[in-house]
């Protein structure tokens, strides 16, 4: 597929066309189940340039998603005054600008820690952000902040979320191809293997690594903005949220670590799963999430993708054993 | 002058108390090193646990602890080897997964039989309270503290003197040597797991005699356990008592001079700092993949 970069962007936009198509069939309900999985396949893709291709792991990426979603309100707050087709694009400015400098300060102390050290200290930021947005006044955190609607009038606001969500996944999706097909993802897939190894051969990681945790942080953050619109009013608890950074690292995991298609595949899944299969189930909810992570770590490490992967292997294997 | 002696005091008993929530996440992290997500659903269970014994025998809660300690040291072994042992050489994000996805499912069973709202264990002594000098002390709070000092000191003894104490630092050191020396090594886990599992649960009821507890606390002390075994170093209880102090320290007095809504922001600051200067913790041994 990546021989013919071409012919991948046309499938890649095939497919976003159908989708966009989508809710002139789908009935409501399902609309907003769709900008749901859209949404989390956005949030996913974006944090798997950093967590997937370089294997950094964040527990904490809701914090892009608040100082986004936070940054652009408070900016839209001011600017009332301007006509809401413009007001959208100033937030994402505004809220993208934020994450950048968030991430681009915050990489230099967390970014030389791994693993699971990691992991905990971004779950870290995550807490401290949230904690700080809610009490400094300022940042109306617990007063909460509302969000002009930005929706034509012509059109079902529920119906412009689901595209604009997709129009956001497909930008994302086709960033991060492009990242991992290019010099710089083959050096974060070296910073996964080895990090000392692709150090010691000239890689230069730190700045790799910075890199990708801020691509990966903006991207979450415009998700976040765009997040906050369709909501129309939030508060810190409604977009720093633990099971945010938790889904996250589920979707790619459940889909296939380190890969494109995985976190998109792991996204659409439990998002189904969770939205229409356990719908009637709220008591039930955390329960069953638990239990889909024992399994998949028990059952299938690789996610989706890795189990298929093994079982064409197996097959292949099969295959060329009789002619011995 | 009195306000800061009493803070202190304060956050030493918080301290201990940390500690010894803290020092069963620790010897799992050394030994195993899985970072066990569950931990804090072990020492709720633990403080259940305690509640349940004491309302229907009428004890004293800290007279419970025999008990829920070998209830929890049975789960614990069970635990580790029917689910854990399953993960704990693969990626640590693996492992760490699983504990969290069981600590979910443990929580929502918690909210089915124990209801989501918020319990408390109360002792006889519980508005007793007596003063050194000018500072004031709950009968409740140092009862607890000292019963964690105790507790943190068998721990050490077992480990430092018994023969299980001997196999399990072996461990810690060298798996595969270990392994060479006729070392159990799974069988070794699962005891590891269980004995922090009990004093986990031993924990749990110090806790529920000095705080409201609810299903949805667990979180809070995993991270509790992390900071303190991050803040400390792993796997000793020295370290985790460290570290204990420390947070307990720090939290009341960011709770007094900056704000009660400020502990976690300078607690993860602290963490954070010293993650990057003293990746092994202030007592521990080099600690190398955490950089």
């Amino acid at each position: 597929m990546t021989q013919k970069p071409a012919a991948f962007v046309a499938v890649i936009l095939g497919c976003a066309v159908v989708l966009a198509l989508a809710p002139l069939v789908l009935p409501p309900f399902y609309v907003r189940v769709g900008q749901l999985m859209l949404y989390s396949a956005g949030l996913a893709v974006a944090w798997t340039i950093l967590g997937g291709f370089a294997g950094y792991a964040s527990f904490g990426h809701a914090a892009f998603i608040g100082v986004g979603a936070f940054a652009a309100g408070l900016a839209e707050e001011r600017l009332a005054g301007l006509p809401p087709a413009l007001l959208l694009p100033i937030g994402m400015l505004v809220g993208g600008l934020a994450c950048a400098i968030l991430s681009a300060v915050v990489a230099y102390p967390i970014l030389r820690l791994r693993g699971t050290f990691f992991a905990i200290a971004m779950l870290g930021v995550c807490h401290v952000c949230a904690e700080l947005n809610n009490n400094i006044d300022a940042l109306q955190g617990s007063l909460g902040l509302n969000f002009p609607a930005v929706a034509p009038a012509a059109w079902d606001p529920a119906v412009f979320f689901y595209e604009l969500y997709l129009a956001a996944g497909v930008v994302v999706f086709l960033i991060a191809w492009q990242i991992q097909r290019s010099r710089f993802g083959a050096g974060l897939l070296s910073i996964r293997e080895d990090e000392d190894t692709a150090r010691m051969l000239g890689v230069p990681t730190e700045r790799y690594k910075r890199i990708a945790f801020v691509a990966s942080a903006v991207l979450t953050g415009l998700l976040g903005v765009i997040y906050a619109h369709s909501l129309g009013y939030i508060t810190t608890d409604s977009v720093y949220r633990d099971d945010t950074n938790l889904s996250l690292i589920v979707y790619s995991l459940l889909g296939g670590m380190g890969t494109l298609f995985g976190p998109v595949i792991g996204a659409f899944t439990l998002v189904f799963i969770t939205q229409v299969v356990l719908a009637r189930l709220l008591d039930f909810h955390l329960f069953a999430t638990g239990l889909l992570l024992v399994l998949l770590v028990l059952a299938a490490p690789g996610g989706v993708l890795g189990f298929v992967k093994s079982w064409r292997q197996r097959r292949r294997a099969a295959a060329t054993a009789p002619a011995e | 002058m009195n306000l800061v002696v009493q803070t202190l005091a304060d956050g030493l008993v918080l301290g201990g108390i940390y500690a010894l929530a803290a020092v069963g996440f620790s010897l799992i992290f050394g030994v195993l090193h899985v970072i066990n997500l569950s931990h804090g659903i072990l020492v709720l269970l633990g403080a259940y646990l305690a509640l349940i014994l004491s309302t229907s025998l009428r004890i004293d809660p800290l007279l419970t602890m025999p008990a829920v300690m070998a209830v929890l040291f049975v789960v614990g072994y069970a635990y580790q080897r029917l689910l854990i042992q399953r993960a704990v050489d693969r990626s640590p994000l693996g492992s760490m997964l699983l504990t969290f996805g069981v600590a979910l499912m443990l929580q929502n069973t918690m909210i089915w039989v124990f209801s989501p709202d918020m319990k408390s264990i109360t002792p006889g002594y519980a508005l007793a309270s007596f003063k050194l000098g000018a500072i004031s002390f709950d009968a409740v709070r140092v009862s607890c503290l000292l019963a964690s000092l105790v507790m943190l000191c068998c721990l050490a003894a077992l480990l430092k003197f018994s023969a299980l104490g001997r196999v399990i630092r072996a461990t810690a050191q060298q798996t595969l040597a270990a392994r060479l020396c006729g070392v159990n090594v799974r069988h070794v886990y699962a005891l590891t797991f269980a004995v922090s599992a009990a004093f986990a649960g031993a924990s749990g009821i110090v806790i529920g005699i000095i705080l409201p507890f609810s299903p949805a606390d667990e979180g809070t002390w995993t991270l509790n356990a992390f900071v303190v075994v991050v803040l400390g170093g792993v796997g000793s209880p020295a370290g985790a008592l460290i570290g204990g102090l420390l947070l307990g320290m720090v939290s009341t007095l960011t709770a007094q001079y900056i704000g009660p809504s400020f502990p976690n922001v300078t607690m993860f600051l602290l963490l954070v700092l010293l993650l990057l200067v003293r990746p092994q913790g202030l007592l521990g041994n080099a600690f190398a993949p955490s950089r």
